[in-house]
């Protein structure tokens, strides 16, 4: 990102046209936090930093906190509410309506062969429908190829809750360079054997064969999330957490 | 007349969606804030949120009193809330009054059953800071304040944040609130009054909740103009500033 000082804004406040990105032929292309009122101003609805990505024509609003707000193609980690004929509801948080995931969302299921969900069994999922006036809708196939692309029921394991802004930055494609996090690399390079599913609603998942490393590596994302550890820091603790645990 | 500038912190609460501390004046209130959540049956609507507050006073339970404080945030919230984006839920507000300021000179008790002006701003302003904290989506924000009209020598003289002691001796009493758009938001008053007199509390309120929130020019007005009350502008920038500051730390 540009080095010039965070331009932090705060709902309702004017941005100056000078930011807003342009392009010839390409369309711009609002994040969340921004509004636009046709037919030509854009304002911000919460308090954040402003991020303008001249290259895409992009411009979206940084913050971390609040409650999830689901938005289409999101991967979340949901889990089974309970069971209709044709639907699995799937709880994205806590006191929300529940999502709706077809009986056959899933990579080369049939009214035989769909996965068995118990109501509490977790999925990892893609949101394919998001819409103010109707409950969310979830799929684990992309619809286009078949494929599960990693998605489905996640087995054994354990969830850990962390902010938004620290499951996006996990799930940043290079969340060491960008995001500033490196804990599980840091956890891998000690030995540790695991596997984990981040959910933009705040989730992560740890699956492992030792009981000890799922919680290790949770207590390590947990506390960078919570106390804002710099990449110095994490390695620190990853350490001093593998120390404990051996 | 209190010299203390207003103190906040943010998401003290760790279960809350969003909350905020406040104190100012004497008053502390802390907020929680929930949304969007689930409505229950009778406060769905079918195009928007519901803005549900709800005041809990520093001791015992809430009564009439608390019910038409609620109203009275309860619809100026709803207006800077974009409650359209979200048919359906509701977003909850939970304000806990910590302390109130204490009148050496009257027995509060028995001024129980009036209208309790004051802690409006209070309320109102860690409300706001609650809700942004949340990420609520917003229109704007929005900054409160109380303005007393107090008779002195026959003359008549404009107090802003008065103490309690002005209260007592106030011949009316505004309580103004207004957005950051610098539209009026609430406007509630107490006590006789004239147009004249209401019009120069307006501008009073409008200068303290109004000034431009420019970094520069906010440091200078607060060092060298004191007497017209705090910047609440600035303040509420400040505030957000350091929370925006520490949550994309890695940035």
């Amino acid at each position: 990102m540009s080095t010039e000082s965070p331009l932090v804004v705060l709902p309702g406040e004017a941005i100056d046209p000078s930011l807003i990105p342009t392009h010839k032929k390409k369309p711009l292309r609002l994040g969340p936090g921004l509004r636009h009122i046709p037919p030509s101003e854009i304002v911000p609805t919460v308090a954040g930093q402003l991020v303008v990505d001249h290259r895409k024509t992009s411009m979206w609003i940084e913050y971390n906190g609040g409650r999830y707000i689901p938005s289409q193609g999101d991967l979340i980690i949901g889990q089974i509410a309970r069971s209709a004929t044709d639907f699995y509801y799937v709880s994205l948080s806590p006191y929300t309506p529940n999502a709706t995931l077809p009986h056959l969302a899933f990579e080369s299921a049939t009214k035989k062969t769909r996965p068995q969900l118990a109501s509490g069994d977790l999925v990892y999922a893609r949101v394919s429908l998001a819409n103010r006036h109707m409950d969310p809708e979830l799929e684990c196939v992309n619809s286009s190829t078949g494929k599960s692309d990693g998605l489905g029921p996640l087995k054994d394991g354990m969830v850990f809750d962390v902010s938004l802004g620290f499951a996006r930055r996990l799930l940043m494609a290079k969340s060491r360079e960008e995001g500033k996090v490196e804990v599980l690399e840091a956890l891998g390079e000690e030995g540790l054997a695991f596997e984990t599913a981040v959910g933009r609603n705040g989730k992560v998942w740890v699956g492992s064969e030792s009981v000890k490393a799922v919680v290790v590596v949770g207590r390590a994302l947990r506390e960078t999330d919570e106390r804002g550890l710099g990449v110095e820091a994490q390695r620190k603790l990853v350490k001093k957490l593998v120390r404990e645990m051996r | 007349m209190t010299t203390a500038a207003p103190e906040a912190s943010l998401n003290a609460l760790p279960r809350a969606d969003g909350s905020a501390k406040y104190s100012y004046a004497g008053y502390t209130v802390t907020a929680s804030v929930n949304g969007p959540i689930e409505a229950q049956r009778r406060d769905e609507h079918a195009y928007e949120a519901h803005v549900d507050v709800i005041i809990r006073p520093s001791a015992g339970v809430g009564g009439t009193r608390e019910r038409h404080l609620e109203s009275i945030l309860q619809s100026s919230l709803s207006q800077i809330i974009l409650v359209k984006n979200f048919p359906r839920s509701v977003i909850q507000i939970v304000l806990q009054i910590e302390s109130t300021p204490e009148n050496a000179y009257v027995d509060t008790k028995l001024v129980q059953a009036s209208l309790n002006l004051p802690i409006i701003p209070a309320l109102f302003q860690t409300a706001v800071l609650a809700l942004l904290s949340a990420t609520v989506p917003m229109k704007a924000t929005a900054t409160s304040t109380v303005v007393a009209v107090v008779s002195e020598d026959g003359s008549k003289k404009i107090v802003a944040d008065p103490s309690p002691k002005d209260i007592g001796e106030a011949t009316s009493l505004h309580v103004l609130a207004f957005t950051s758009h610098d539209e009026l938001l609430l406007s509630e008053s107490e006590g006789d009054f004239t147009v004249k007199e209401w019009d120069d509390v307006y501008e009073r309120a409008h200068q303290i909740c109004c000034q431009t929130a420019s970094k520069q020019a906010g440091i200078d007005m607060m060092l060298d103009d004191d007497s017209s009350g705090p910047n609440m502008r600035h303040f509420l920038r400040s505030a957000l500033e350091t929370k925006v500051a520490s949550d994309l730390y890695w940035k």
